[in-house]
C-alpha cells in the first residue's frame, strides 16, 4: 500500500469529503432559511387574489382614495423585497455547488491523470476502515450531481416566479417543498457516515 | 445620535429648538406607531380567524341528537365569541392609542405653524434672513410635518373602518384586504419616510 498516487487520491478523496461535510450543513441551514421567504411569498399571493376578487369600491372601504392602487403597490413591493432575499440564498446555493464541484473534480482529474499506477485491483480494493477508490469516486460524483441539479431546480423555481402570476405566487410554498429530493439527500449523509472512519484515519 | 443631539440641543433656543424637538416627536411618534401597527396586526389576524371559524354552518352540530353535545358545541361557541370580543376590544384599545399619536402629530402642526406666523410678524412676509438649520425655510418644515401628519390621519381614518368592520365580515377575501390594509399601511409611503429622514438631517438629528 505504498503507492504515492494511491495515498495522495486519498488525501484528496478526505478533503472532497470534508468540503461535502461542511456544505452540506450549510445548503441545509440555507434552504431553512428559505422556507419561511417562500410561504411569505404564498401568503403575498393570496393576499394580492384577494384584493384582486375583492370590489374595493363596493365595500367599507370604498371610500378611501386609490385604496385598491396603493396596497398593490405595497404588496408587489414586498413580493419584490422577498424574491430579493431569496435571490442572495441562491447565491449561498450556487457557492455550495461551486465549492463541492471544484473538490469533485480535482479528485477525478488526479485520478485520471493516475489511472497507470491505479489498476483496477487498487480501485476496488477496500478495507473495514477505507472504502474503494470505485466506491469513494461513485458518491462524489452522485453528491456534485445532486447539488448541481437541485441549484438548477431552485433557480429555476426563482426565475419562472413572477409578481403578477398569482397562481405561481400562491402555489409557490407546495412548488418549494416538491423540488428537494430527500432520498438523494440522506444518500449523502449516508456516505458521510460510511467514510466517516476513513476521514478520522491517517 | 443621542450624544451630538442633545449636545445641539443645549445650544438651541426658541424657534430652532422646538423645531428641533419636534423632528425628534416625530421620529419616536413613528416608530411607535410602528410598534402599534404591528401590534394590532397580530390581533386583527386572530379576529379574523376566529371570526372565520364561526362562520360555516355547524354541521356536525346540526347532526348531533344528543343535546349534551349540542350543548357542548353551544358552549364552545360562546368561548369563541367571548374571545372575538376580547380581540375586538384589544384592537380598539391599540387604535385609540394611534388616535393619541395622530393628535400628537396634529399639534405639532400647528405648533409649525404658530412658528411661521411669528416669524412672519417678526421679520415680514420674506421670513428669517438665515435658516435656521442647514438649508431649509422654516416654513418648509410646516409643510414637512402637515403632509407626514396627512398620511398619518388618513392611515388612522382606515384604521377605525377595518377596526369597525374587520369582525362583521364573512367574505374571506375582504378579511384578507382588511388584514394587509392594516399591514402594510397603503397611505404611508416612500416618500413620507423620505421626508422624515429628511427632517432628521435637517436637524441635525441624523448625521450628514
Amino acid at each position: 500500500m505504498s503507492n504515492p498516487a494511491l495515498l495522495s487520491l486519498h488525501q484528496l478523496l478526505k478533503q472532497s469529503f470534508r468540503v461535502v461535510e461542511q456544505n452540506h450543513k450549510v445548503w441545509k441551514s440555507v434552504l431553512l432559511e428559505c422556507s419561511p421567504l417562500v410561504s411569505s411569498l404564498g401568503n403575498l399571493g393570496e393576499q394580492l387574489r384577494a384584493l384582486k376578487n375583492v370590489q374595493v369600491p363596493q365595500t367599507p372601504l370604498g371610500r378611501f382614495p386609490d385604496l385598491q392602487e396603493r396596497l398593490h403597490y405595497k404588496l408587489s413591493i414586498a413580493v419584490d423585497t422577498v424574491m430579493g432575499k431569496l435571490g442572495e440564498k441562491l447565491d449561498a446555493f450556487e457557492a455550495v455547488r461551486d465549492a463541492v464541484s471544484k473538490q469533485v473534480s480535482a479528485a477525478f482529474q488526479f485520478y485520471e491523470r493516475n489511472t497507470g499506477t491505479l489498476d483496477i485491483a487498487c480501485c476496488v480494493n477496500r478495507s473495514a476502515v477505507t472504502p474503494s477508490l470505485a466506491d469513494m469516486l461513485e458518491w462524489l460524483q452522485d453528491t456534485d450531481r445532486y447539488y448541481r441539479l437541485q441549484f438548477l431546480k431552485r433557480k429555476n423555481f426563482l426565475q419562472t416566479l413572477k409578481s403578477d402570476d398569482l397562481t405561481l405566487l400562491e402555489t409557490a410554498p407546495k412548488r418549494w417543498e416538491s423540488l428537494s429530493s430527500p432520498n438523494a439527500e440522506e444518500g449523502i449523509s449516508d456516505m458521510l457516515f460510511q467514510v466517516s472512519f476513513f476521514m478520522d484515519s491517517e | 445620535m443621542e450624544g451630538s443631539s442633545s449636545a445641539r440641543k443645549g445650544n438651541l433656543t426658541g424657534s430652532a429648538r422646538k423645531l428641533s424637538d419636534n423632528a425628534a416627536d416625530w421620529h419616536n411618534l413613528t416608530l411607535k406607531w410602528e410598534r402599534l401597527n404591528d401590534e394590532g396586526s397580530t390581533v386583527a389576524t386572530k379576529i379574523v380567524n376566529l371570526r372565520l371559524a364561526k362562520e360555516p354552518p355547524k354541521e356536525s352540530d346540526l347532526m348531533l341528537e344528543d343535546g349534551v353535545s349540542l350543548d357542548s358545541g353551544e358552549k364552545s361557541r360562546d368561548n369563541s365569541s367571548q374571545e372575538l370580543e376580547e380581540e375586538c376590544y384589544k384592537l380598539q384599545d391599540i387604535v385609540n392609542k394611534m388616535d393619541h399619536i395622530v393628535s400628537k402629530m396634529e399639534k405639532m402642526v400647528s405648533s409649525e405653524n404658530g412658528i411661521c406666523e411669528l416669524e412672519t410678524f417678526q421679520y415680514g412676509v420674506k421670513g428669517r434672513p438665515a435658516p435656521l438649520f442647514q438649508t431649509w425655510s422654516t416654513p418648509q418644515f410646516a409643510e414637512v410635518s402637515s403632509k407626514l401628519c396627512d398620511s398619518y390621519k388618513q392611515e388612522l381614518a382606515l384604521k377605525h373602518t377595518i377596526l369597525q368592520e374587520l369582525a362583521h365580515t364573512a367574505n374571506a377575501d375582504l378579511s384578507m384586504v382588511y388584514l394587509s390594509a392594516w399591514l402594510y399601511q397603503p397611505y404611508i409611503d416612500d416618500k413620507g419616510k423620505l421626508l422624515l429622514e429628511s427632517l432628521l438631517m435637517e436637524t441635525g438629528h441624523r448625521p450628514l
